[in-house]
């Protein structure tokens, strides 16, 4: 393929490279997920980096991959929804796939609601695991402490955590840049701290028992039966954080597309420029720090639910610089990116156990090299083309 | 006790505040918050007691042989800093701030981590000798000597950094790059050098004040470099980012809100962190430029 030449391959062809592009990454996916042995783990790492420079050498390739994927979207998309949803059923017994799939999209959760911030608006709030905590505590205290049940309590923690977030957003709109990331990370540093000290969050206890939540008179904590199958009870979380994800997913596009992504994109682009412009600088970071909050405190009450015992430790600066982590490999305000930054960093340092000890200073070392070697991120945000593109 | 009080408060804001300067000169030329310069300082300890286990051959001169191994420890984390500067640090520059802050992150674990692997049980606290002038280097007596100690020595180290930056051409130098590294570099001024010689500052006080630490707590851990990072920072930007003097007086606040926390505000101990850091965050938010640090002027 000429790279100067975007050359449309054919009907057929296109559905049989929509076809075995998502198989190969579903298949991809799979193997790392399932690899246990060290070689193995670093084989499939080094094709993935191969994958990607081949993918870099020639971006012509990806338009015309997008392209292909684009023109056969509904089949594409019932393609993954029907992966996804046969997740629980091919994995079997091996429910600690299924754990670390519900951990990715939980991640990717907050990355996306993150990138609003970070990746559309270039907002540094380090701050994430503040309003994640916030809202799995807020929940688990109101489920444990009062007796709420799970769906009136996950609102009440998002509606508090967007609050308490707000708040701090609101007075810390004075500062820029390093000083509002400083900001943003003692805010951060703070809650950790009276989350570990306070008497009625457990302290350094954490939060145990959280109940489990019920759905239709069907136990979270039993096994799923459907269609005559019976799956493992993790199946239940791994689908309502797949639900939770999507609906991330359609609000970030959708946001993305509207006026309110196009003035977060302008006051990336230049703030004093976009005030000149008449646009509302203030709502509009507002705007992003309400989503941010919101979804983050969301993802935080369903893990919440889901592990049924919460610490401090679960909610330290360090995952905010993850989920940042996430945000920048990616590449910032591209969706799919944040995605697959949310995936890779999840997974990888469970798969780097492998190397035992070493897989904190090799998880390091591997941030920093992609920090160094390609800065934009594995899949830079995209050029607005307005509807042009059909 | 209250002089007791006094005097440990002072030795804690010398010691925090020897960690902001390192901070402050590095964000003073780099416009980059070093967060690993608390890990990189925790190296020291380390380096010395792994030293001193190396040369401590039985009736040695014991005073003489401290100063040698803390002087060489301390040049070679000065010698670390540069060195990951030349080869990491210095790469983001011109890239944007979070992504320096990202990258020096993810270098504070490695370091830590290195330290963890390389010394022998790293993961678990070492004792750490009384460095005091007189003290023996296994006894316990001394305490309020090395209080002294300490505090001379962030006197002594204040003065000599601050006849660098205002007596000698290198600091001349340092303060023009501070000031405008683009108007620095049409002026001749080499800023690699300029980098350089920050970053090898920065991080020998830093090993000093981890010595001087781990010293007066009486132990070494690998994840010291953590929390030392977190509250030296804060001194720094309580005082302004980039003001010397700054980092001198927001160390002595933090150690302040501290002792207050730890001894004259009942059940308040536990929430000592969270006082340093909400007052961290009322600083930012009443004078984002902190108690010294300049005004920024947007130009438009």
């Amino acid at each position: 393929m000429e790279p100067d030449a975007p050359k449309r391959p054919g009907k057929g062809a296109a559905i049989i490279l929509t076809l075995f592009f998502q198989i190969t990454v579903a298949l991809f996916i799979y193997a790392l997920l399932k690899a246990e042995n060290a070689v193995v783990v670093a084989l499939l790492l080094a094709s993935l980096g191969a994958s990607f420079w081949a993918v870099s050498r020639n971006p012509a390739a990806l338009d015309q991959l997008a392209a292909t994927l684009r023109q056969h979207r509904a089949m594409a998309l019932t393609l993954t929804l029907l992966i996804l949803l046969a997740v629980p059923l091919l994995v079997g017994s091996d429910v600690y796939i299924l754990h670390l799939l519900i951990l990715a999209q939980l991640y990717a959760v907050l990355a996306l609601a993150l990138n609003f911030q970070l990746g559309s608006a270039n907002i540094p709030n380090f701050a994430t695991s503040a309003s994640y905590g916030i809202g799995a505590y807020a929940s688990a205290l109101l489920a444990t402490g009062l007796g709420i049940g799970f769906w009136l309590a996950v609102p009440a923690a998002v509606l508090i955590a967007t609050l308490l977030c707000l708040a701090v957003g609101l007075l810390a709109m004075r500062a820029r840049d390093t000083h509002l990331a400083l900001v943003t990370i003692a805010f951060a540093v703070v809650v950790h701290q009276l989350l570990n000290t306070l008497e009625w969050t457990g302290g350094a206890n954490g939060l145990s028992g959280i109940p489990v939540p019920t759905l239709f008179g069907h136990s979270f904590a039993d096994p799923l039966h459907a269609l005559g199958i019976q799956l493992p009870s993790q199946a239940n979380f791994y689908y309502l954080s797949a639900a939770l994800l999507a609906v991330m997913i359609l609000a970030a596009r959708r946001l993305q597309a509207s006026r309110v992504g196009l003035a977060w994109n302008a006051i990336r682009a230049d703030e004093i420029a976009a005030r000149a412009q008449g646009i509302d600088v203030t709502r509009y970071k507002v705007t992003a720090y309400l989503a941010d909050a919101a979804f983050a405190a969301l993802a935080g009450a369903i893990y919440a639910a889901y592990i049924s015992y919460i610490s401090p430790e679960n909610f330290t600066f360090l995952l905010s610089v993850t989920i940042m982590t996430m945000v920048i490999v990616g590449g910032m305000d591209n969706i799919a990116g944040v995605l697959i930054g949310a995936f890779l960093i999840t997974v990888l340092p469970e798969k780097l156990r492998l190397f035992s000890d070493y897989r904190l200073f090799i998880f390091a070392g591997i941030v920093i090299a992609f920090l160094l070697i390609r800065p934009q991120g594995l899949f830079p945000k995209r050029l607005r083309t307005y509807g042009a593109a059909a | 006790m209250l002089a007791q009080q006094l005097l440990n408060w002072a030795t804690m804001g010398c010691l925090y505040a020897l960690f902001a300067l390192g901070f402050s000169l590095i964000f003073g030329i780099l416009k980059v918050i070093h967060f690993s310069h608390g890990d990189v300082a925790m190296t020291a300890p380390f380096l010395c007691l792994a030293l001193l286990h190396f040369v401590s051959a039985p009736g040695a001169a014991p005073a003489l042989l401290a100063v040698a191994v803390l002087v060489l420890a301390v040049v070679a984390v000065g010698g670390l800093g540069w060195g990951l500067d030349r080869t990491i640090i210095r790469r983001f520059r011109d890239a944007p701030p979070l992504m320096a802050l990202v990258a020096t992150v993810a270098l504070g674990i490695m370091v830590r981590e290195a330290i963890r692997h390389l010394y022998p049980e790293g993961s678990n606290p070492h004792a750490f000798p009384n460095i005091a002038p007189g003290a023996s280097l296994t006894g316990k007596e001394g305490a309020g000597s090395l209080a002294l100690t300490i505090i001379a020595a962030t006197a002594l180290i204040s003065g000599l950094l601050y006849l660098f930056l205002y007596r000698t051409r290198i600091g001349l130098r340092t303060r023009a790059v501070s000031e405008d590294p683009v108007v620095a570099r049409i002026l001749g001024i080499k800023d690699g050098q300029v980098f350089g010689a920050t970053f090898f500052i920065a991080s020998a006080i830093g090993a000093t004040a981890a010595v001087l630490m781990s010293s007066y707590v009486g132990m070494a851990r690998f994840d010291f470099g953590i929390l030392v990072g977190l509250l030296g920072f804060s001194a720094a930007v309580i005082g302004g980012l980039g003001s010397m003097p700054g980092a001198i007086v927001g160390g002595l606040i933090i150690a302040g809100v501290e002792t207050l926390a730890q001894s004259v505000i009942p059940g308040a101990t536990p929430y000592r962190l969270a006082l340093v850091f909400g007052l961290v965050m009322l600083v930012l938010i009443v004078r984002p430029t902190g108690l010294f640090g300049r005004a920024l002027i947007e130009k438009v």
